[in-house]
């Protein structure tokens, strides 16, 4: 096998490595955003919710 | 807080073992003197994903049996997460492997003891989040997914020793005595992204953990808003 022919296969490898591993990354950093997101309102939400001091 | 901050540090470790590794594969070691060739360069970031793979499947095993000893919910986690990254590497792995096996041995896939043992453990642990995905019950799911994880678990040494047991197939020893005949400078390239790739492994794990975490406080704040 030439340096030529066996290139195409180690950059086909690497490249299908690159591209599921950022996949992944960025897919996780996503749930990431979405759930501090979520936390956040959520926190919000309980202590508009939770009695004011001195409240009966 | 403390594992969202530690993730990075690894990711970033990582990220340079695995630039610094392949760059010395490629500019360091030399071509493979085999028929092989210039495709031996796959196996650089293929064999370490391969063994972090199996890794993560430990770490899943030694988890189940920490949660079977002491039915701590964050056993199960650092079981399920482990799994998730287990099966993510693997799937780097048969993609690599048959884009290498086409450019070494012309065909996409043989039925030969390393490939197919590996292929099992990737449906066992596909399976593991089968059995998950339909028990309901918490404790009951934890039980269920820490048994199967160990049961599962077999398979792993099975497929580490195939080649070792069955000299006979098409795949090469790698790691080990007479670990395919490296000369120092691609065992130097090797071992570099080996530790990367690990490296890579554990961010994952603890990226994914502080993930659940989160999730777990969004599920705990909406339950106790009532929605």
């Amino acid at each position: 096998m030439t340096v030529a022919e066996g290139a195409k296969y180690v950059a086909a490898a690497y490249a299908a490595i690159m591209a599921v591993l950022i996949i992944y990354y960025f897919m996780s950093s996503r749930r990431v955003t979405l759930l501090r997101r979520d936390l956040e309102l959520l926190e919000s939400e309980a202590k508009r919710q939770a009695p004011a001091p001195g409240a009966e | 807080m403390k594992k969202l901050l530690s993730a990075p540090a690894l990711f970033a470790a990582a990220g340079v073992l695995l630039v610094v590794g392949v760059v010395l594969a490629f500019w360091y070691s030399p071509i493979d003197a085999s028929s092989m060739g210039f495709s031996q360069k796959i196996l650089y970031y293929h064999a370490p994903i391969a063994a972090a793979g199996l890794v993560a499947y430990g770490v899943a095993f030694v988890a189940a049996i920490l949660y079977l000893r002491s039915q701590d919910m964050k056993w199960d986690r650092l079981g399920y997460v482990s799994v998730r990254i287990g099966l993510l590497f693997s799937i780097l792995v048969m993609a690599t492997g048959m884009i290498w096996g086409k450019a070494a041995w012309g065909v996409w896939w043989a039925w030969e003891p390393r490939l197919t043992t590996f292929l099992l453990a990737c449906f066992l642990y596909a399976a593991y989040w089968v059995l998950r995905s339909v028990v309901d019950e918490e404790q009951r799911r934890a039980t269920y997914a820490a048994v199967f994880a160990i049961i599962a678990f077999i398979d792993v040494p099975i497929t580490f020793f195939a080649t070792r047991l069955l000299p006979e197939g098409l795949h090469p020893v790698v790691i080990g005595p007479g670990g395919g005949g490296m000369e120092g400078s691609m065992a130097v390239s090797f071992g570099i992204c080996m530790l990367g790739m690990l490296m890579l492994m554990a961010a994952l794990i603890r990226r994914d953990l502080a993930i659940e975490d989160l999730k777990d406080r969004v599920t705990d704040l909406k339950t106790s808003l009532g929605g």
